[in-house]
């Protein structure tokens, strides 16, 4: 069994995300968290990496700049040391990040880096997984431990993919889908966790 | 020796040929089920590795009330599409273009990475910034495609494009090097028009000697053409190959007639006659003769110059996709030059049938975009799941042999272990649950095996919406369970009373006959077991050599499962007994195997 965290190691918040003291948030106005998310500590987002160059469709309308650079959906889990990074690249000419958005439970490994331009619902990745910029992760993909997805590299849903460079090794079972619910991981973590379902 | 997470296979019925057609009702015959209690499954056998699955990979026919396995069931193509663009592929399509993507989606030829279309000459042009929404408009040809995870570039094998879009189709007219090849329309024409050949020729620069440099395609339909018309020619006796005329081996005839020798009633005079039938063989380039190139020694220069690492390894020589290479398969596709581009292999979404009733288990919305399943009858929501894990009875004194292989050690040959099993019962009525495992486990090391508790019952699931409200806002609720639970878990609070309902007393006793824990819908035995030594196989002598994975301690187990369902809205093929009351009995058995661990060697 895992040891109790110390007192007050969460900060947790109204919409119940449960984020470590000791994670790294740059530029947290940049960072869209939809609730019941972990992250723990040593755990580095980088929301100070936001587009540079706007739609043209937004600056033409004169809407208010979307300033997003990661935006996190409900349930998800960044393991320890992992590291949430936008992508960037030479856009008509000039160098721009663009967000990172992922959604619903959403398990990412210990040491796992993320660079993609979107993942998706139900995506299990594993530890010291690199996903390169601007992949793009389906709903209910698992990435197993130490994967390489190149930059760019579109993975389909209900794929398994390992390697590296990643490929295509197996395809989720259909009673393989409540796997990827992470509801329950969301209670063992925390300042007053519960503990882990036997 | 890397330690083992436990882990659980179930033994889909396909696997014993006896059982697959009877529904395991309790109109089955019980005669079976003495055989079975008599045969122990060997999870060591050879033909158990096709016939174990993890429960998620299994399937449940509501009609048998029996498992399917990814073996037993039969799959339906329900939608062709790119795993790169997602984009559909109708199955019209598919009988012309081919079971790949013909849009631009390509993998690297060296590292099987994905391919992107970028421009040769990356020259920003601020200019354009401003002025257009169109982000390929400041990029000029020509292209290349080039791999984002091992820099490799179409340069390298001499391809670069003039369009950013409609790859497939340049590509399938160009060679590695650049130079053009004909495509299969073209071939055509070619055929229907001479005069246009001559065009098509003199733009090859001439290359197209007779008989010298026919694509693997042009080959094919050149023979195919040949031989169509000599099979419409019967009467055809011009051998073609004059010297070897009476040997008749380029002859077809020949094979009927060797073995008319070897059937009997061979006569001279028949022999005559089946010359007459006989077929000659192309004779030219345009009938699909292409003379081998017995020369190698340009290939084996060019292997000189390119040195080991410049050749092809056979995964990418597996992964390149059939009758692309431009050029023969004589002496080519050795370098990593001769390489092609790999368009993707589309992948499908199937739906899946029940292989005895036909009925569908499986079916997904045919919408790539869509996850959602019409149909999706898994065994995890028929049978109850079994999760393993290591036991230790002692919470205060120094770590034991189970807390050990808990920490991802080994199990201690001769020691005792304790192993949790925890069934889950996913259905809305309670279950009787009966296990029966053999007191020594198959194989050259039998290890001892104990299962405290055999036979007990298992309550019923609740509704999903209790386990909704428990996780939205009952909070105060919530921890207070959870602390009950974990009281409960260290063996504080003996009653649980109430707690998940069906509080059986007596819990976290090491006794035979009872359970060790008991929640809503689940209940916890003990198995204990004395690994066996390595040292000792069974029926003495040296134990050699361990073969793969035989330091692994597997339980075979029969797990017979039996409850009373509602009868009301059944099925075809239901039981018998519908009016005799409103519940009736189920009951289903199988084989399964529990991975414990591995046994320390030494
Ligand atoms: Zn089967
Ligand atoms: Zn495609
Ligand atoms: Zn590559
Ligand atoms: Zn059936």
């Amino acid at each position: 069994m895992s040891k109790r965290a110390p007192k007050g190691e969460y900060i947790e918040t109204d919409t119940g995300n449960k984020v470590a003291r000791k994670a790294t948030l740059v530029g947290t106005q940049n960072i869209m968290l939809g609730g019941k998310t972990v992250i723990q500590p040593e755990v580095m987002i980088r929301g100070d990496l936001i587009r540079t160059i706007q739609a043209s469709s937004q600056s033409a309308s004169g809407a208010a700049p979307n300033n997003t650079a990661v935006s996190i959906g409900r349930y998800c889990f960044l393991s320890r040391g992992s590291c949430l990074r936008p992508p960037g690249r030479l856009y008509k000419g000039a160098f721009t990040y663009m967000p990172l958005r992922m959604g619903d439970h959403v398990f990412v490994g210990q040491g796992s880096v993320i660079q993609a331009a979107a993942i998706g619902n139900h995506v299990h990745i594993g530890a010291k997984v690199a996903i390169g910029e601007f992949a793009i992760i389906k709903d209910y993909v698992r990435i197993l431990d130490g994967t390489v997805v190149p930059p760019n590299m579109v993975i389909p849903s209900f794929s398994i993919v390992a390697g590296q460079p990643a490929r295509l090794i197996g395809e989720v079972p259909e009673g393989g889908h409540e796997a990827f619910e992470l509801r329950s991981l969301y209670k063992t973590v925390g300042n007053n966790p519960h503990p882990a379902p036997s | 020796m890397a330690a083992l997470t436990p882990y659980t296979y179930i033994q889909c019925p396909c696997a014993d040929p006896s059982t697959l057609g009877h529904p395991s009702g309790p109109n089955a015959p019980t005669d079976t089920d003495a055989d079975e209690d008599d045969r122990t499954f060997d999870p060591r056998a050879p033909r158990s590795n096709y016939s174990l699955y993890p429960l998620e990979y299994l399937l449940y026919c509501e009609d048998c009330h029996q498992i399917r396995c990814p073996r037993c069931i039969a799959e339906e193509i329900v939608t062709y599409y790119c795993p790169n663009c997602l984009f559909e592929v109708p199955s019209s399509n598919l009988r012309s273009e081919g079971n790949r993507c013909t849009r631009n989606c390509f993998q690297c030829p060296i590292c099987i990475g994905p391919l992107a279309i970028t421009s040769l000459e990356t020259k920003p042009n601020p200019g354009l910034l401003a002025a257009s929404d169109n982000t390929a408009a400041p990029h000029h040809g020509p292209y290349a495609l080039t791999c984002s995870y091992c820099h490799w570039s179409s340069t390298e094998v001499g391809i670069k494009l003039d369009k950013p879009n409609n790859v497939h189709a340049q590509l399938a007219r160009l060679q590695n090097g650049g130079a053009t090849r004909l495509t299969g329309k073209e071939r055509k024409e070619r055929r229907a028009d001479p005069s246009k050949a001559q065009d098509a020729d003199g733009r090859r620069r001439g290359a197209s000697r007779d008989g010298q440099d026919l694509d693997l395609e042009t080959q094919f339909t050149n023979l195919k053409t040949f031989y169509q018309s000599q099979l419409a020619d019967p009467e055809s006796s011009d051998s073609g190959l004059a010297p070897l005329g009476d040997l008749g081996y380029s002859s077809p005839t020949s094979l009927s007639r060797i073995m008319h020798l070897y059937t009997g009633g061979g006569r001279q005079d028949k022999k005559a006659k089946s010359r007459v039938g006989a077929m000659r063989e192309a004779l030219g380039s345009g009938e699909g003769l292409q003379l081998a190139h017995l020369d190698e020694s340009a290939a084996i220069a060019a292997l000189q110059a390119a040195g080991h690492d410049g050749t092809a390894s056979t995964t990418q020589l597996l992964e390149q996709p059939p009758h692309l290479g431009a050029a023969h398969p004589h002496g080519s596709a050795r370098l990593a030059a001769s390489l092609r581009p790999i368009p993707y292999l589309l992948r499908t979404k199937r739906s899946k049938r029940c292989p005895l009733c036909r009925h569908i288990i499986s079916k997904p919305e045919a919408k790539i975009q869509t996850t959602r399943f019409r149909i999706r009858l898994v065994a995890g929501t028929y049978i109850p799941s079994l999760a393993i894990r290591a036991l230790s009875l002692s919470s205060g004194n120094p770590p034991g042999p189970a807390a050990a292989a808990a920490a991802g050690g080994l199990l201690d040959p001769l020691k005792p272990a304790h192993f949790l099993l925890t069934f889950k019962n996913p259905l809305f009525d309670p279950i009787k649950v009966t296990l029966g495992a053999p007191a020594a486990t198959p194989g050259r090391f039998a290890s001892r095996v104990t299962v405290l508790c055999p036979a007990f019952e298992v309550d019923a699931n609740t509704d999903v919406w209790d386990e909704a409200l428990k996780d939205g806002g009952g909070g105060e609720r919530d921890k207070e369970r959870g602390g009950r639970e974990r009281r409960r878990r260290k063996g504080e609070d003996g009653g649980g009373s109430g707690g998940g309902g069906g509080g059986g007393g007596g819990q976290n006793q090491l006794e035979v006959g009872k359970i060790w824990e008991r929640g809503r819908n689940w209940v916890s035995i003990v198995v204990e077991v004395v690994p066996a030594s390595l040292q000792a196989p069974v029926g003495g002598g040296q134990p050699g050599l361990l073969q793969e994975d035989e330091d692994v301690l597997e339980i075979p187990m029969f797990v017979r499962v039996e409850w009373e369902a509602e009868a009301g809205g059944d099925e075809v093929g239901a039981v018998v007994s519908r009016d005799r009351e409103a519940k009736e009995k189920r009951e289903l058995a199988y084989w399964c195997v529990l991975g414990l661990g591995r046994i320390r060697q030494s």
